[in-house]
C-alpha cells in the first residue's frame, strides 16, 4: 500500500497533534457516522467469535454458558494431542495439502506459459472461457457432477475403464481414491483461474525482449527460459510462498461437500474434523480447541510466509 | 548465440516453417484442448442426461450427446415445489445480500480511505487481522445462537456483511483516485457522503461491478453456512436443496426430490439429479459473460495491491 497524499498531509498533522485531530473529528463527523456500521459489524461478527474461543479452555456447557461453565485450562489440547484420531487428520491435511501444491501448483503456470504460444486470438479467447468457467461453480454443484461421471453404476469414467476390463471403481467411496478425487476436482476447479495471473504477468514482459532474443536466435524453448520463465519468476515465488501459508487449509469446504463416513480416514481434514466434533457430536469445547490449534498455526504460517516475501522479494500482501 | 535447428542445418527459421516449430505447436494445442475438453465432459454428460431417455440413463448408456430427447426430466424439476422455493430463497439473499454487502464495503471502504483521520489506521489494522485470524466454526455458531439467528435468512447475510478483501481492493481503488476531485468538491460546499454517493462511486463503476459480482457469486455458491445455520425446508437455499438431491446419490434413499419419480413416464431419479444441477447453475451461466470480463479485472486489481 503506497504513500499517498493523504498519508503526507498526517504527517504534517502529528506536529500539532492532539488540537487538531479534535478538529479532524469534528469536522468529519459525518465520516465517522458513516465508519459506524462497519466498526460494530467487526467487532460483533470478527471480534466477538475471537474471544469467543476461550471455551477452548473450558468444559463448555450450553446451558450454562461461557460464564457458568468450568474451566479445565489446556485439558483438551492435552486430550487432542492424545488423541490417534487427531494425528490421522492432520496427516490427511497435509498429504491432501501437499498433492495439491506439487500437483496444482504448476499447473496453472504450465497452461498460462501454453496459451502464450497460442496464436489465433478466437482459438485462445474460447480456451480461456471455458477453462475460466469451473472457477464459477459451487462445490455442490462440482461434487454432482463428478459423483455422477465417477458413478460406479454406469458413470462415464467406469464406462471407460471398462472397455478395458477393468471392474467398476467406486472413487468416492474408497480410501485408495479418494484423495486423488480431492486433489483432480480440486485442479479441475481453479487451474484456468489460476492461470489468470500468469496470463497477465506474462503479457507485461516488454515485447522488446523478445525481439532482442529473436535477433540472437533463440528459439521457442530459449525464449520460453530466458524471457517468460525469468519475466514472471517473482509472481511466482510470491504465490508459492503465500500457497504455503494455507498448508493447512486442505479445501474444507470441498472435501466436506465431497466425502462420506466411508472415506473418513484418508479424507477427514481438520476443518471437517472440527465441523464432525462440534456441530456433529455437540463437542463443543473439544472442537474448538482443535480449532484454534488451526487457526494459531495458521497466523504464524501467514505471517512468515508475509515475512519472507517482503526479505526475499520486497513484495508482500500487507 | 546462434542455435541450430531442425535436420537440414538452417540456422535462421521463420517461426511457420520449421518441423520442430509443428511439433511444439501440435503438442501445445492437444494439451489445452485436451484441459478444455476435460472441463466440459463432466457437464456435457449431465447435461445430456437431463435431456435423454429414461432407459438411457438408467442403462448408463449417455455419453456426452443426449440420447434420446425429451424434456420431462427438466420440467419435472423446475415445476417442484421445492426446487422452486429454494431457487426463490437463493435469488432472494443474493440480491438482498448483494446490495447490503456493497452498501457496507462502500461506506467503510471509503472512510478507512482517508487515512489522515484519527482512529482510521487502527480500525484497518482491526480489519485486516481478522483476515488472518478467526474464532473458528463454533465460536461463530453459538454467537448466531445468541443473536438468535439459527434458522433465520438474516444468518446468510448478516455476518458476512463486509469481505475484508473486497473491502481492500475498493478502499486501494478510492486512494488512488486524484485528490483534486474531491477537493474542489469541498470547496463548492460539497459535504463528505454528498462527495461519495455523487462523484467517487460514479467514478468507481469498474471495480464496484466486480466487487458486486464478487459478492453475488459467492453468496449464490454458499452452501456452507445455510448448511450450519439453516434447518428448516422452508429456508432451504438452492445450494443445500441440490446438496440434499447429490447426497441421494451416495446413500441411495429416497427422499425429497425423488419422491414421486417413480409415478412418472420417462423420468428416472439419476436424469432429476442431472436436471437439478443443470438448473441451478444455469443462472451462472447466464451471467457468465459479465462475470469473466468484471472478474479478471477483479482478480488483477487484487493481485496487484493485494
Amino acid at each position: 500500500m503506497g504513500v499517498t497524499n493523504i498519508s503526507k498531509i498526517a504527517e504534517k498533522s502529528t506536529k500539532q497533534k492532539r488540537k487538531s485531530k479534535f478538529v479532524l473529528f469534528k469536522n468529519n463527523i459525518d465520516l465517522y457516522l458513516l465508519l459506524l456500521p462497519g466498526v460494530i459489524f467487526l467487532l460483533l461478527f470478527k471480534y466477538v467469535p475471537m474471544f469467543g474461543v476461550v471455551i477452548a479452555f473450558q468444559d463448555f456447557n450450553i446451558f450454562e454458558g461461557i460464564k457458568g461453565s468450568e474451566w479445565v485450562g489446556f485439558l483438551n489440547f492435552q486430550k487432542l494431542i492424545s488423541f490417534d484420531e487427531f494425528y490421522q487428520v492432520l496427516t490427511n491435511t497435509l498429504l491432501i495439502s501437499i498433492y495439491k501444491v506439487v500437483f496444482l501448483f504448476p499447473m496453472p503456470i504450465i497452461v498460462a506459459l501454453m496459451l502464450n504460444e497460442v496464436r489465433g486470438d478466437l482459438f485462445k479467447r474460447g480456451l480461456q472461457t471455458i477453462i475460466y468457467l469451473p472457477h464459477f461453480l459451487s462445490w455442490i454443484v462440482i461434487t454432482g457432477l463428478f459423483v455422477n461421471i465417477l458413478s460406479p453404476s454406469g458413470g462415464l469414467i467406469n464406462n471407460i475403464l471398462g472397455w478395458f476390463g477393468v471392474q467398476p471403481i467406486s472413487f468416492m467411496t474408497d480410501n485408495r481414491f479418494f484423495r486423488s478425487v480431492v486433489v483432480i476436482t480440486a485442479g479441475w476447479k481453479e487451474v484456468g483461474w489460476n492461470a489468470i495471473v500468469y496470463i497477465a504477468a506474462i503479457a507485461g514482459i516488454e515485447q522488446e525482449l523478445y525481439e532482442a532474443a529473436e535477433i540472437d536466435g533463440a528459439g521457442r524453448f530459449g525464449k520460453i527460459k530466458n524471457i517468460t520463465i525469468p519475466g514472471i519468476m517473482s509472481t511466482i515465488v510470491m504465490l508459492f510462498i503465500l500457497r504455503l501459508g494455507h498448508i493447512l487449509d486442505a479445501g474444507t469446504e470441498q472435501i466436506l461437500a465431497m466425502y462420506n463416513s466411508l472415506v473418513y480416514s484418508t479424507g477427514d481434514v481438520i476443518g471437517t474434523y472440527v465441523y464432525r466434533m462440534g456441530l456433529g457430536k455437540m463437542d463443543y469445547s473439544f472442537s474448538t480447541a482443535v480449532g484454534l490449534f488451526n487457526s494459531v498455526v495458521g497466523l504464524i504460517l501467514v505471517m512468515s510466509g508475509n515475512y519472507f516475501s517482503r526479505k526475499t522479494l520486497e513484495k508482500s500482501i500487507w | 548465440m546462434r542455435k541450430v535447428y531442425g535436420k537440414g542445418g538452417h540456422t535462421i527459421m521463420t517461426n511457420k516453417k520449421s518441423l520442430g516449430n509443428i511439433a511444439i505447436d501440435m503438442f501445445v494445442y492437444m494439451f489445452l484442448i485436451l484441459i478444455a475438453l476435460s472441463m466440459l465432459v463432466p457437464f456435457l454428460n449431465v447435461f445430456s442426461k437431463s435431456f435423454s431417455e429414461e432407459w438411457a440413463v438408467v442403462s448408463g448408456k449417455v455419453g456426452i450427446i443426449p440420447k434420446g430427447f425429451q424434456i420431462q426430466t427438466m420440467q419435472f424439476v423446475v415445476t417442484s415445489k421445492q426446487f422452486l422455493n429454494a431457487f426463490g430463497v437463493s435469488v432472494y439473499i443474493t440480491l438482498l445480500g448483494t446490495l447490503c454487502n456493497m452498501l457496507m464495503t462502500v461506506t467503510t471502504a471509503y472512510v478507512l480511505s482517508k487515512r489522515h483521520l484519527p482512529g482510521t489506521k487502527m480500525v484497518l489494522l482491526l480489519f485486516v487481522f481478522s483476515m488472518l485470524f478467526s474464532g473458528g466454526l463454533i465460536p461463530n455458531y453459538l454467537l448466531m445462537k445468541e443473536l438468535k439467528l439459527i434458522n433465520n435468512l438474516a444468518v446468510l447475510v448478516l455476518p458476512g456483511l463486509i469481505s475484508v478483501y473486497n473491502m481492500l481492493i475498493v478502499k486501494n481503488y478510492f486512494e488512488s483516485l486524484p485528490s483534486s476531485i474531491e477537493e474542489s468538491a469541498t470547496l463548492d460546499g460539497a459535504n463528505n457522503i454528498t462527495i461519495l454517493f455523487k462523484i467517487i462511486l460514479p467514478l468507481s463503476m469498474p471495480v464496484l461491478a466486480t466487487i458486486s459480482l464478487f459478492y453475488a457469486v459467492a453468496h449464490w455458491n454458499d452452501y456452507f453456512a445455510p448448511m450450519i445455520y439453516i434447518s428448516k425446508p422452508a429456508l432451504k437455499t438452492l445450494q443445500l436443496y441440490l446438496r440434499d438431491v447429490v447426497l441421494e446419490a451416495d446413500t441411495a434413499t429416497m427422499g425429497v426430490a425423488t419422491k414421486s419419480v417413480d409415478d412418472m413416464m420417462n423420468v428416472s431419479s439419476e436424469g432429476v439429479r442431472a436436471a437439478t444441477i443443470i438448473a441451478s447453475t444455469v443462472p451462472i451461466l447466464a451471467a457468465y459473460p459479465f462475470l469473466q470480463k468484471y472478474f479478471i479485472k477483479g482478480i488483477l486489481i487484487g493481485s496487484v495491491k493485494g
